[in-house]
């Protein structure tokens, strides 16, 4: 059953991301299943499921946070266009420069908002002067909304903003470094609903420039902003296909119990 | 009969008290305990407390006014021409009296008028002690009786025996503060008797320090001087050489055992490196007098220095060594204390462990930091035993680490160890000294408490 599934994007020439045959476990917990999934580029990728479902587990897999722990290991194969990310060769420096993240809980650095932005670009040598620098700090706040908001305040501590703000500085903190990946965490579920509208609309816009992939918790944000939802179970995916197909039509029976709240 | 035993009595009473209690207030419901509106135990503690805590008081009376009272009493007996005497003179009088009452050594003939006085002096006191004692027993009885008959279910004795509790905390750390208070004012009183001696600038600024005083006024000899400058440059320069060891050692090794160390690794050398803390300081001294001294000695005769036995940079490393475990577990601290999720954050953004560690986590610690070195630095500053044993006694004014040099804390040794006059410039100086010790190390623990609270607000 759960291999029929699987709807395989064919449709799309080459995907971002593709996870082939994933398996992940924390010492004797098997977290994730024999996940095959294909992201497409420029778009928003929503990965649902209910509670330790594995969904964040696979988020991570994809700029290899999961590396920071120890305990955790990984079977199979993971692309970033073409390019095996578990290869040997592959600098994980490197990749999580391509592959930015943005994470549940709003973290600024306790440092200014100028320098939470600049951070990124000054580690890896993205600006050539000062004004390359402030050029970055601008586009990247300007394209995060926070610009104007912050403009006369950049040398404050980040961690002074509200937390709809923190968010989106953090946001502009990941698109300063220009990656072609955002891989986003649950990144409204600290934030009150406005707050909440604001970051989806940027998401929306930044699905422009961006292949952005999306853990949420919230139904109704996977229905607003993503293009394509894959549906996590116990650590495999149940469903993947447009978000419009999944939520209307869902063809797997724990799907729509899931998607219409009997249960999660 | 004697104090302690009048405490024994006063726990039997108690004892019976809580059982007669308890077992009265489950009466009263027949046995049912959620009607009574505290536990069964808690009216036995009401009970026994009722009983124990007015004796107690008693007793406390007695152990703080009873001798004051006794000599009192035997003054009066007295004649008149003892009364008379001045009031330091009376004061020998009455040690001797006591003295002679528990048949120790006097500083006076035994006399018949001092033998009653002696006899009439213990029998006071075991009659005044009779008294106190009797009605400790009687007062705790009737008290005991009395908490026992109010007991009902009604009583709200959870309540009562926590506001007893609250008052108990609170006279403990009234304990702790007065304790502080008494050693403080003790300091200075002592410091203003030094102070009629030697002005209080010849004190802070002056640049020689040789307490030798003459102790009879045909003496030849050198009237002393009492400039502290010298030991405080002394202190610095020592306590200087330590943080300079231990800063870095400390540090680096707290981001190890954080950041890199593999849980099996930090299990085997956390244990390892506080154990530094756990030797006695004057086996450092040993370390430092027999070891690291020589060592330096020979190490400067190899490349042509003259180097004395005893130097600064001896009691500095080895005193360095000494607080590395103390910075190591403080910055431990406060670095494992960065939220996690900066740490993701950084590695997030593509930026490596050093980039993290240099450029998120210690900028994030650095009030931690600061406050652990400024700690480190008070407890440098307080040791005594490895700079009596590796720096010497000599006063010098230099800021070269191979010279011998001293310290505040062991110039007070020197000046209070041995026999001395109390009212000499000499001994008095030494509280001159601890008083201006404490007053630094009161100053840098209360910046480092200050930079504490304020780093704590940090995160959320």
């Amino acid at each position: 059953m759960d291999k029929a599934a699987v709807t395989t994007v064919q449709d799309l020439v080459q995907p971002t991301i593709r996870a082939t045959n994933v398996n992940i476990y924390y010492d004797d917990t098997h977290a994730i299943k024999d996940v095959n999934l294909d992201i497409p580029p420029k778009a928003v990728t929503a990965l649902i499921g209910p509670s330790g479902c594995g969904k964040s587990t696979f988020l991570r897999s994809i700029n290899r946070m999961n590396d920071t722990i120890p305990s955790c290991r990984m079977t199979g194969q993971i692309t970033l266009y073409g390019d095996d990310i578990y290869d040997k060769k592959i600098d994980v420096v490197q990749l999580r420069a391509r592959v930015g993240m943005v994470f549940q809980k709003p973290n600024p650095f306790p440092k200014s908002i100028y320098d939470n932005v600049a951070y990124g670009p000054r580690i890896h040598g993205l600006a050539n002067s000062d004004a390359d620098l402030d050029n970055i700090v601008f586009n990247s706040l300007q394209k995060s909304g926070l610009w104007d908001e912050v403009k006369d305040r950049l040398d404050t501590p980040g961690t002074a903003l509200s937390g709809g703000q923190r968010q989106r500085l953090c946001i502009a903190r990941t698109i300063a470094i220009n990656p072609e990946v955002i891989l986003m965490d649950e990144p409204c579920s600290a934030l009150d609903p406005i707050a909440t509208a604001i970051i989806e609309e940027l998401i929306t816009e930044l699905k422009e420039r961006f292949t952005i992939v999306i853990v949420t918790h919230s139904m109704q944000q996977a229905a607003r902003v993503s293009q394509k939802t894959a549906f996590f179970h116990l650590g495999k995916i149940l469903e993947f296909g447009d978000t419009s197909e999944i939520f209307t039509n869902p063809k797997v029976e724990k799907t729509k119990d899931y998607i219409t709240g009997r249960y999660g | 009969m004697n104090s302690i035993l009048l405490i024994f009595v006063l726990i039997v009473i108690a004892t019976t008290s809580f059982i007669v209690g308890r077992r009265r207030a489950l009466h009263s419901v027949g046995g049912i305990i959620k009607d009574l509106h505290s536990l069964p135990n808690h009216y036995g503690w009401f009970s026994a407390l009722a009983g124990f805590l007015p004796g107690l008081i008693i007793i406390l009376i007695w152990i703080m006014f009873g001798g004051t009272l006794v000599d009192n009493i035997t003054l009066a007996a007295l004649g008149e021409e003892i009364r008379n005497l001045s009031d330091f003179d009376r004061t020998l009088y009455m040690n001797d009296i006591r003295n002679l009452a528990v048949q120790d050594a006097i500083s006076r003939p035994v006399t018949e008028t001092l033998k009653s006085a002696a006899q009439y002096y213990s029998r006071t006191q075991e009659n005044i002690f009779w008294i106190f004692a009797l009605s400790a027993i009687g007062i705790s009885t009737v008290s005991a009786f009395f908490g026992i008959k109010k007991v009902s279910p009604e009583l709200r004795s959870r309540n009562l025996l926590e506001r007893l509790i609250l008052y108990f905390l609170v006279v403990c750390s009234a304990i702790a503060i007065l304790t502080t208070v008494g050693i403080v004012s003790s300091l200075i009183v002592v410091t203003l008797r030094f102070l009629e001696h030697v002005p209080l600038t010849d004190f802070l600024f002056g640049l020689k320090w040789s307490p030798q005083t003459a102790l009879r006024p045909d003496q030849v000899g050198s009237s002393g001087s009492f400039g502290s400058i010298p030991l405080f440059a002394g202190t610095l320069l020592i306590t200087l050489i330590a943080l300079f060891i231990a800063l870095p050692v400390g540090l680096l090794s707290a981001i190890y055992m954080t950041e890199f160390a593999k849980p099996k690794a930090r299990a085997f050398f956390k244990p390892l490196l506080e154990l530094l803390a756990g030797i006695p300081t004057v086996v450092y001294g040993f370390f430092a007098a027999l070891v690291v001294a020589p060592a330096i000695r020979s190490s400067g005769e190899a490349i042509g220095l003259e180097i004395a036995s005893e130097s600064a940079l001896a009691a500095g490393l080895v005193m360095g060594i000494m607080i590395i475990p103390l910075i190591s577990s403080l910055s431990d601290d406060v670095i494992s204390a960065v939220p996690q999720s900066l740490r993701d954050a950084s590695y997030g953004l593509g930026a490596t462990k050093t980039e993290t560690i240099l450029n998120i986590i210690i900028p994030s610690a650095l009030p931690g930091i600061v406050s652990a070195f400024l700690l480190a630095a008070s407890r440098a500053i307080g040791e005594t035993m490895i700079v009596v044993m590796a720096a010497g006694m000599a006063a010098n004014l230099t800021a070269n680490p191979l010279e011998a040099v001293t310290t505040v804390t062991v110039q007070i040794l020197a000046l209070l160890t041995g026999d001395q006059e109390f009212d000499s410039a000499k001994t008095l100086s030494a509280f001159a000294l601890g008083l201006a010790l404490f007053a630094i190390t009161l100053f840098l623990n209360f910046i480092a408490l200050k930079i504490v609270r304020k780093y704590q607000e940090q995160y959320d």
